[in-house]
Parts: C-alpha cells; structure tokens; sequence
C-alpha cells in the first residue's frame, strides 16, 4: 500500500516539474518580448523604448541574464512560494492571481454544480425512456448546445437577460464605488453579477455530463437488479434515482474533477464577454503581452488546480468503488 | 449545425437591435432629464485596467498615462492651437537653447494640502533622471536631456538642458511634475504601490481604483489652483458591450464603428464629434532583406498600385483619409499640401516597373482590418504584376519581426501621427549606418543623406517659422522619394449626449478628446 502511495507521488512530482520547466521555456521561446511596442489600439498610445531603456528594464526584471540562470532562480522562488512580478501590472504575481481566482472559481464551481445536476439527472430520464419521444428531444437539444460555442450563448444572454430584459448587469463583477449597507447586499449584488458567466459556463460541460449520464444508465438499467425493480413495481422516480443513478454516478463523479479544466478554458472568453474580473481576461492579457512572470504564475496555479482534481478523483474514485482499492 | 448556428446568430442580430431600439427611448429621456448644473455632473467612461494612475505604475500601453495626467500637472499645456502656460505661467529660451527659465504660478497644493514649491520641481527632474517614469518624454537617442535644474528664487527656475533642441519646449513642459515631500524616501517607483503614489497637484485626484474591474473615480480637487472643473467627478466603469452601455445610459460617450453611425445622427439627444486623423496604418519596406526595394521606381509602382481611397470605403467605411505620402497628417497643424500625390493610377504603377514582376511577403498583425488592408494590397498589386503572400501573425510577433528587421514589408498601425515633426526625424532621419538602433522605428535600408541633413536642421532650428519651412521640405523630399507607404489616418467617431455634457475637445496634437485634460475643465470663451 505504502509502496503504491510513493509510486502515486512520484508520479505527481514528476509530472509538476515537467509543467514547471514547460512554463518558464514557452512564453520565452514565443516571438516578441514584453517591452516591444511599435503598433497600438486605436483608442490608446504606445510607448517604443530605446535600447538603453529596454535594456535597464530588462536588468531590472533580470530578464538579461542567460536563461538557465533565469531557471534556476524561477525554480527557487517557486519553492519559496514566491511567484515573481508582473511586468505589465507592476505587482506581485501571487497577489494579482489571489485576487482573481477566486471570481473564477466561483463561477467555475457553481458552472459545474449546475451541468453535472441538470446533465446527470435529464441524461438518467433520456435513458429509462430510450428512443422515446422524451430521449429524442433531449437528445436533439443536448446535440444542439453542445455544438454551440459557449460564448456565443454568453452574447445571446447578455443581450436578451442583461439588455432587452434588464434583468441582470450588462457587465462586471460587482457594482463599482458603491458602499453597501450590509454584507447580504454585498452578496446579493456578487451573485446577480455572477448568474449570467456561471449559467453560460455551465453549457460548456453540460453536455457532456448528459452524454455520459445517458450512456452509464442505459448500461445499469439492463442490470438484472432492475428488471427486478421493474418487476416489483416500484415507482419510476425510486427506480432512476435510487437504484439506477447511484450506481450509475461513478463516471460521472471522475468527470466533475476532470471538467474543471475545461471549465477554466471556458471561464476565458466567458469572462471577456461579461468583462468579469477573474483570471481569464488576465490570462489573455498576460500571453497577448509577453508577461512572463504573470503566464507561469497563472499556468503554474491551473496546472496545480488539474493535478489536484486528478488526484481527487482518483482517491473518491476508489472510495465510491470498493472493487478499485 | 452551420444552420443552427446561423439562426442563433441571426436572433442575436435580431435581439441586438431590439434591445438597442428599447433602450433608445430610455436613453433620450435620461438625455432630457439629465439638464444638470455643473458642480452635480458625474461622468462615467468605458473603463477596463490601465494601471494604478501613478507615473510609474500605468501600464505602457493603453490610455492609462492620460488618466495619470488628470491627477498629475505639469509645467506647460496643450490645447487646440499649441502649447500653453500650466503650473509655469510664462517662460523663456535663453544661451542660445540651453536654458529654460520658468516662471510659476502661485498658491498650487498637492492633493494632500501641501504647497508645491520649485523644489519640487528640481526633485521631479533630478529623480526622473534616476526613475524614467513609464511616459518619459525627458530621453532622447537614449540620453537624458536636463544637465540640471537652478532653483532662482520662490517663483522662478532655470532648467539647463545639453543641447538646443527644438522639441525641448515640449519635452521639459510635458513630464508631471511630483511631490518631493512623498517621493524623497522613495527608492523603488515601480514599487510603490500606496494610495499617495496618486497624488499630484491636477485638477482632479484619485478617489478609488479597482484592478479586477477595471474601474477608477476620480473627483474634482476643490483646491485646485487653474480652471475650475466642469464636472464633478469621473468614473471609469467595467463594460462588456460599448454601445449596450452607451444606450442604457452606463456610460456617457462611446465611438461606434461607421457602420452604426446612422443611429445617432437624426437624434437630438446625441452630438457627434469626428475624431483627428492622428491614427494611422503605413506600409514599411525593409530594403536591407530586399534590395530591390532601393529602386525608386519599385517604390512608386507600390504607391500608385496600391488604392488607398478603396482602404478607406472598405476597410474602415468612409471613416478615414488616405495618409499624406510626406507622413504628416492631412489634420496636423503642419502638413504640408503642396507635395507630390499618389492616387490609384495602375497604368502610371506599370510604367514604373518597366515590365518586370516580383513577389514579396507582408507581414501583418491578426486584426480584422489589418488582414482586410493586406488582402486588398494583394489584389491591387497583383494587376500591376507584383506578387503578395500574406503572413499574419500576432501583434507582438509582427512587433518583434519589425524590431528584429525579419520581413520583407511590414503593415504596421500606430497613433502619434499628430505629435511634434521631429517625427520625421525619427522616422526618416536615423541615420542608420551609425544608430542601428533596432528599437526605433526606422526603415531598415534606407539612406537619404539630404533627408537626413534636414531631420537634423529641423531639430536644432529654434526659429519657429524657419523650422516650419524645414519640416515643409522634408515632406516635399519624403513624398518624391516613397521610403515607406503611409496607408491611411482613422477618423473615428466620438458620440455624447450634448445635454448632460459638452465640454469635449481636441488638443492640436491628439485624437481623443476622452484624453484632453481640459476636456473637464471650463474653458475661457
């Protein structure tokens, strides 16, 4: 046992530092450095330095010194829990992360609470009533959402829900220099920012939940044990959620750890329809602009966060499933 | 699926324009309540991250540093016609260019009630000596222009600068002048994160700013000692979708695309302002990769190839002017009209390649317009008998190549167009044989002694009427030589609703009046 624990770590470690030295090398061997600017936006000015002015920034950020040093030192703030500073932001990398994360991981998690639910329990009802009229259109309206890209469903949110209805705020996270009352308000004003990222998140996975939902019950309920629930007559709803869905929620459960990725690629264009202040739009920020300290700290916390979920899935795997330990 | 998503996106369409139709109504109701005294106008602007408004702390990029100006005075000022006196109330050029005496307003306080001195003043040049702000006007050719700054007495200063420079006016006027009392302790800018690295002695000071949102306040300092303030206070809010938010009243101005211009135009609730041609796209040849682009002659064929007034139509749908082939933009308070012109003429462009045919490679950014220009460069140019592949590549990938001189020609976009001609120096005039600066923005390969010697001249000249004359001849020499092709200038659009504020102007030099400090500011008539 103890041996196949130290097998698992081992693993781990090395699959964390092969990401570690994947994150420094990319972003430098990408064209382009963080202090060249020769074009700009319309709306804004940009700055071209000479080269004694690039040359000082560099040696500030020590970005001049040869590459396998500029590793070992990033490999030592690492370890020390320091993730370096951000060219572009002016601040440190640890900071800026903290205080995004958690605006993605909120909708993030609550994204996946409702695919998994809505998912898990339409693809249990598509599959008792298999090739029926319910399946088919179920089935139909799955195919459907699941090929639409989710941004396209967050700009059709954010004009019908946030614009023509004005039901929700058009953008943002929060509503900006108010002072609230009471901390219910504060969290009020949070989730009605939230509702329209997280709903159009949840599409991202949806599908796939439903999918394998649907498949995992078509293969329980040709199980003998309920046929003879079947045969004893007992009530649909007992039969799908108490017989069928329990035993068939194991892939399901491996799939809620592994959709985190996917949801965290979403939450990027989700965030920049909405304008919603989570690690998206920095993300996009940081690889547009060659901030290198800033794209390993970001790629460095998702990787950590994919390799824990791993590793969740893997212990409560084996915990739903005495066969596996 | 392509169908599906089709009807998706024409509901989308649909919902878009309803939703826009709905909120047209609200929106001139707000226009016509919203008849308030000055003192009570807030103004809330499309907002998103720029950095902390210190002078360190703005991001490069973007219009961060124009907000940091608000907090922030300096010596001297722009409006429509030029420079203007600011915190100096007058000033002289004396020893021949190398010392500029400046006098200074009285009773200015910083934000936090200090009263700012000359001290100040030579603290701000000698530190930005040591700390180059992100905006550093001060450096030229990688030097520092102030030997040193001489405090005369409690109202007047003397800068010594190294050389007579033309452009050092300008240069010394512009950089933001800071409190020594909080920056003397100060040993690393780009760290200093307190809420005291905002404040400065502008006309409005630093309320709140929020990284995640992108969203800043600013309010009017009730202490400030030039022009009263027109608004009150200044927000900068997180938007999704520009027009969305324009229409339901969030925002207070906005710059639609040509396309949707129309909506604006009949309402009275709304006022249009078309914005300067000061941004704009040119075409750089990189003759040290391709020699035969020194052939003059290849370089005309380019330019009457090439039909930029069809850019203009497509590409950015009336809302620009094709660019003057002397560089200097047709608004700029120097262009100069009387230079050799290149219209579309396919004829003229064969006769100039005397039958020979060649193939090149355009480097271009991965924008929509950028791509547009590229291909319709490559259709022009293919009847004439020259060849174009597209690249496009990200825009810090085309920058690096650019810098890195690894393309043949290069579509490139940037604003500026309206500042100071030494531009043309800059430009045109690096001698490149001995500054292979890759950083500037030269054009690799290309050496023309006289457009050089008069890049210079114009440099030194101080002689305001003399210089104009030299800049003059430079865009004579520049539009007969076609070192580069200068595409076309933007003229973008800036709508506001006129009833709730109308205080929106154009500094000589800039295209955005969002920018322009005195924007908010009253104005004397």
């Amino acid at each position: 046992m103890s041996k196949n624990i130290f097998k698992i770590s081992v693993g781990y470690v090395i699959t964390f530092l092969f990401i570690i030295t994947i994150n420094f090398f990319i972003p430098r061997f990408m064209p382009g450095d963080p202090f060249t600017y020769l074009s700009s936006d319309e709306s804004g000015m940009n700055v071209t330095y000479s080269d004694e002015e690039m040359q000082k920034y560099k040696e500030y950020y020590g970005l001049n010194k040869p590459l396998g040093i500029q590793f070992v030192n990033y490999i030592r703030n690492v370890l020390k829990g320091n993730l370096g500073y951000s060219i572009i932001l002016n601040d440190e990398v640890s900071k800026i992360i903290i205080s995004r994360i958690t605006w993605t991981l909120g909708i993030v998690i609550i994204s996946i609470i409702i695919s998994c639910f809505f998912g898990t329990l339409l693809g249990a009802v598509s599959a008792y009533n298999r090739n029926g009229l319910i399946d088919k259109i179920i089935y139909s309206v799955f195919m459907i959402i699941s090929e639409v890209p989710a941004f396209i469903i967050a700009l059709i949110f954010l004009f019908y829900f946030a614009a023509y209805l004005d039901i929700f705020p058009l953008s943002g996270g929060f509503k900006p220099f108010v002072e609230y009352e009471s901390s219910f308000e504060n969290i009020t004003d949070i989730i009605h920012h939230g509702v329209l990222p997280a709903v159009s998140l949840s599409f991202i996975n949806i599908g796939n939940f439903y999918i394998l939902s649907r498949n995992s019950m078509i293969d329980i309920l040709q199980k003998d044990y309920i046929i003879t629930a079947n045969a004893k007559g007992l009530n649909k709803s007992r039969i799908i959620l108490r017989h069928a869905l329990r035993n068939a929620i194991l892939p399901i459960v491996t799939r809620i750890f592994l959709s985190l990725g996917t949801a965290i690629g979403g939450a990027v264009l989700i965030e920049n329809v909405f304008k919603y202040p989570g690690l998206g739009t920095l993300m996009r920020e940081a690889v547009f602009f060659r901030d290198y300290p800033l794209i390993q700290g970001i790629f460095l916390i998702m990787a950590v966060m994919v390799i824990i979920m791993n590793l969740t899935a893997d212990i409560v795997y084996k915990k739903l499933d005495p066969r596996l330990k | 699926m392509r169908r599906i998503l089709g009807i998706l996106l024409t509901l989308l369409i649909i919902m878009n324009i309803s939703a826009c139709s709905n909120s047209n109504d609200d929106t001139k109701a707000i226009a016509e309540e919203t008849v308030e005294s000055n003192n009570d106008i807030i103004i809330r602007l499309a907002g998103g991250d720029w950095g902390f408004p210190s002078p360190y702390l703005h991001y490069s990029r973007g219009p961060g540093g124009f907000k940091m100006y608000l907090l922030f005075d300096s010596l001297l000022e722009k409006d429509e016609n030029g420079i203007i006196p600011w915190i100096a109330s007058e000033w002289r050029i004396e020893n021949e260019g190398k010392d500029y005496i400046f006098t200074l307003n009285d009773n200015i306080l910083w934000h936090d009630g200090e009263k700012l001195t000359p001290e100040d003043i030579k603290f701000t040049f000698d530190y930005y000596k040591q700390h180059p702000p992100v905006w550093n006007s001060l450096n030229v050719n990688g030097k520092y222009i102030v030997k040193n700054v001489e405090i005369i007495d409690e109202t007047n200063l003397k800068i010594v600068v190294d050389s007579a420079n033309a452009t050092y006016l300008e240069r010394l006027g512009k950089a933001r002048i800071l409190p020594k009392h909080i920056w003397k302790d100060v040993k690393d800018p780009k760290k200093f994160h307190s809420e005291k690295a905002a404040i400065g002695c502008g006309p409005y000071r630093f309320v709140e700013y929020n990284r995640e949102q992108g969203a800043y306040k600013f309010e009017a300092f009730e202490n400030y000692w030039g022009p009263k303030q027109r608004v009150k206070a200044i927000e900068w809010v997180p938007v999704s979708d520009e027009i969305l938010a324009f229409e339901k009243g969030e925002i207070d101005t906005v710059s639609p695309s040509p396309d949707i211009i129309g909506r604006y135009e009949k309402d009275k609730g709304y006022a249009i302002k078309t914005n300067k041609g000061f941004w704009g796209y040119r075409l750089i040849f990189n003759m040290e990769k391709r020699s035969e682009l020194k052939n003059i002659n290849l370089r005309k064929a380019f330019a009457y190839g090439i039909d930029r007034e069809e850019m203009v139509d497509k590409v950015s749908r009336g809302a620009a002017i094709a660019a003057s082939m002397g560089y200097i933009s047709k608004e700029h308070i120097w262009y100069n009209d009387n230079i050799q012109k290149y219209s579309y003429e396919p004829e003229k462009a064969k006769k100039f390649l005397k039958g020979k045919s060649y193939s090149f490679e355009i480097l271009t950014g991965n924008k929509g317009a950028e791509i547009k220009i590229a291909e319709l460069i490559k259709m022009t140019l293919k009847d004439i008998g020259i060849e174009i592949k597209i690249k496009s590549v990200d825009m810090k990938t085309r920058d690096a190549a650019v810098k890195n001189k690894e393309f043949e020609i290069a579509l490139i976009g940037h604003g500026g167009w309206g500042s100071d001609p030494d531009s043309l120096r800059e430009i045109y005039g690096t001698d490149t044989q001995e500054d292979g600066s890759p950083s500037s923005n030269s054009l690799p390969g290309y050496y023309n002694e006289k457009i050089i010697e008069l890049s210079q001249k114009q440099m030194k000249e101080l002689d305001k009427d003399k210089r104009k004359e030299i800049i003059y001849r430079l865009q004579e020499l520049i539009a007969e030589e076609v070192p580069q092709i200068p595409l076309y200038n933007t003229r973008s659009y800036f709508v506001f609703r006129p009833l709730k504020y109308d205080g929106w102007m154009y500094t000589y030099d800039h295209h955005y009046p969002e920018h322009c400090k005195l924007s908010y500011l009253v104005r004397e008539k």
